[in-house]
């Protein structure tokens, strides 16, 4: 009987109005059409929220017609409404191949969203390093639960964030190349920011557990000592003033 | 005055409000004359950031209860095992004085929709729910309450009113209720009967908690926004409800269009009033 219902609900199958009650006041098809209005209603309305900038990019109309489109290709599976619409940049992708800059503000707004509620964490910061002295430089690290690293190849940061300040967003433009962003969490503030391929490949391999000893061994045979010590102190400032940071082990 | 003694319930702590992400600031401002806060779980069945500070902050000010809208208790599958270990552990986190969730299902076949679906009230639903609400109380180890749900459509398969599903379903389950009286509205308008026999066929001694709310007048048929005003309908049909019950706690569910919180203050100081009037028999 559930199954049933819920192919009426979800998919317009007919089936479902032989389950309940007919009457003259307002009928079985328009009684199951509430429930068919709730649920597309609802999962059109959690995609505009979690994809606040690609809305005000596309506009409500346009907007609505993508997320209609994505709703009907792809069923809730997720308990939690925070969790759907996890498809929705690819879907994107693979909708307008001609328009990438729609996929990657997706993305950029899926990954902000999961930077605001991702799991809480000991951050490796300025005060631990302190209390730590040596004793963490050669143990595993890791990034914040909160960050991700996305690869753009359009002006899609900037676009993204004149819509934030609710400025014109300027003309879509391919990138000389392809540009790495960091996404995470700044205390309880989602941020962004993009990076140089240098500190890209530091980032991917904190991601994968490196030390910061093996951070350090890679960056001086990719430039020599003198240089490499000066960029990855500076990093380094940049992560434990941020928050990236935490020890693995 | 319906026979309350042999109470189920804790107490009355008063009268509450939902607590919503528009209104934290007012409450991590200065204290508002509310006796309790009720969250809605899901929005804090998270890893972390924001909504669990939050939550932590506002919980050490106040007491609060849990309300959730996907432990689906309906469903003819079995309760989802992960939900229910995140539920736990969220009730352990804010200590809350009830849980409650709603009589309804919610998905099938890992499929979700995400609303409160009705149920057939039938005698196999019946063994199911209550089948369903024992597995969750014993995990939880502590009754849960079981809250009447609007509905637009009825099963051909029911073969009993929705008070008497309820009422059999609490005895046998040795559950609670949380009675949402704009629900009740919302289906005698849809469905053709008389609110005041719904309330009579409660069980008092197990009503642990009233939502008052408001919805959408769709001329034909009712639909349960809560975007709006309690109606006056929905206010005599509460003061029904407390001449009945007696002192319940209760509180103003708002979840869309929501207005600075002095007009939800304001709805809640009349729930008071009309309280006051009605219960006045219970504390003589």
């Amino acid at each position: 009987m559930q199954a049933r219902f819920l192919a009426g609900v979800i998919g317009d199958a007919a089936d479902a109005e032989a389950l309940i009650v007919d009457d003259d006041q307002v009928g079985a098809r328009k009684r199951l059409d509430i429930y068919r209005h709730n649920y597309h209603a609802s999962l059109t309305g959690v995609l505009t929220d979690h994809f606040a900038r690609l809305f005000a990019y596309l506009g409500d109309e346009q907007f609505g017609r993508v997320a209609r489109a994505y709703v009907a290709a792809h069923r809730s599976t997720t308990r939690n409404l925070r969790d759907y619409g996890h498809e929705f940049a690819s879907f994107l992708g693979h909708s307008f191949p001609e328009d990438s800059e729609l996929a990657e503000l997706a993305a950029l707004d899926w990954a902000l969203r999961g930077a605001f509620d991702a799991a809480d964490v000991a951050l490796l910061d300025a005060a631990r390093v302190g209390a730590l002295g040596d004793g963490w430089i050669d143990r595993p690290l890791s990034l914040h639960p909160s960050a991700r690293l996305l690869n753009f190849s359009y002006n899609s940061a900037a676009i993204w964030s004149a819509l934030d300040a609710g400025r014109e967003p300027p003309p879509v433009a391919e990138l000389a190349g392809p540009v790495r962003l960091l996404v995470w969490r700044r205390g309880q503030q989602p941020s962004f920011r993009s990076l140089t391929a240098e500190e890209a490949a530091a980032l991917d391999g904190l991601a994968a557990g490196c030390s910061f000893v093996d951070l350090s061994a890679r960056a001086i045979e990719a430039c020599g000592e003198a240089v490499a010590m000066a960029v990855v102190a500076e990093w380094l400032g940049t992560w434990l003033a941020d928050g990236i940071l935490v020890i693995a082990d | 005055m319906t026979c309350t003694k042999n109470r189920k319930t804790l107490a009355s702590p008063g009268f509450g409000l939902g607590l919503r992400p528009d209104h934290y600031r007012d409450f991590l401002d200065e204290p508002q004359p509310v006796e309790w806060l009720e969250i809605i779980s899901e929005n804090f069945m998270v890893p972390g950031g924001k909504p669990l500070a939050m939550l932590d902050a506002i919980r050490a000010d106040y007491p609060m209860v849990m309300h959730g809208v996907s432990l689906s208790i309906g469903s003819a599958e079995p309760i989802d095992m992960d939900y229910l270990c995140q539920l736990k552990a969220l009730a352990q986190r804010v200590e809350p004085l009830w849980v409650s969730d709603h009589l309804c299902w919610t998905g099938i076949n890992a499929h979700n929709s995400h609303d409160l679906l009705p149920l057939p009230y039938d005698a196999p639903t019946l063994d199911c729910v209550i089948d369903n609400i024992s597995r969750v109380q014993d995990y939880l180890g502590r009754r849960i309450l079981i809250e009447n749900p609007s509905s637009y459509v009825a099963f051909r398969a029911s073969d009993r009113r929705e008070w008497e599903f309820l009422a059999e379903m609490a005895d046998r389950a040795d559950c609670l209720l949380l009675l949402d009286i704009n629900n009740i509205y919302v289906s005698a308008r849809n469905h053709g009967f008389h609110p005041h026999d719904y309330l009579v066929g409660l069980p008092a001694a197990r009503i642990q908690q009233i939502h008052l709310a408001g919805h959408s007048d769709m001329g034909d048929y009712v639909i349960d926004t809560h975007d709006a005003d309690v109606c006056d309908a929905v206010w005599e049909l509460y003061a029904d409800a407390c001449g009945l019950f007696g002192p319940v706690a209760t509180m103003i569910e708002r979840d869309d269009d929501i207005p600075p919180l002095p007009a939800l203050l304001a709805e809640l100081d009349r729930a008071r009033a009309v309280a006051a009037r009605m219960c006045e028999p219970y504390y003589v």
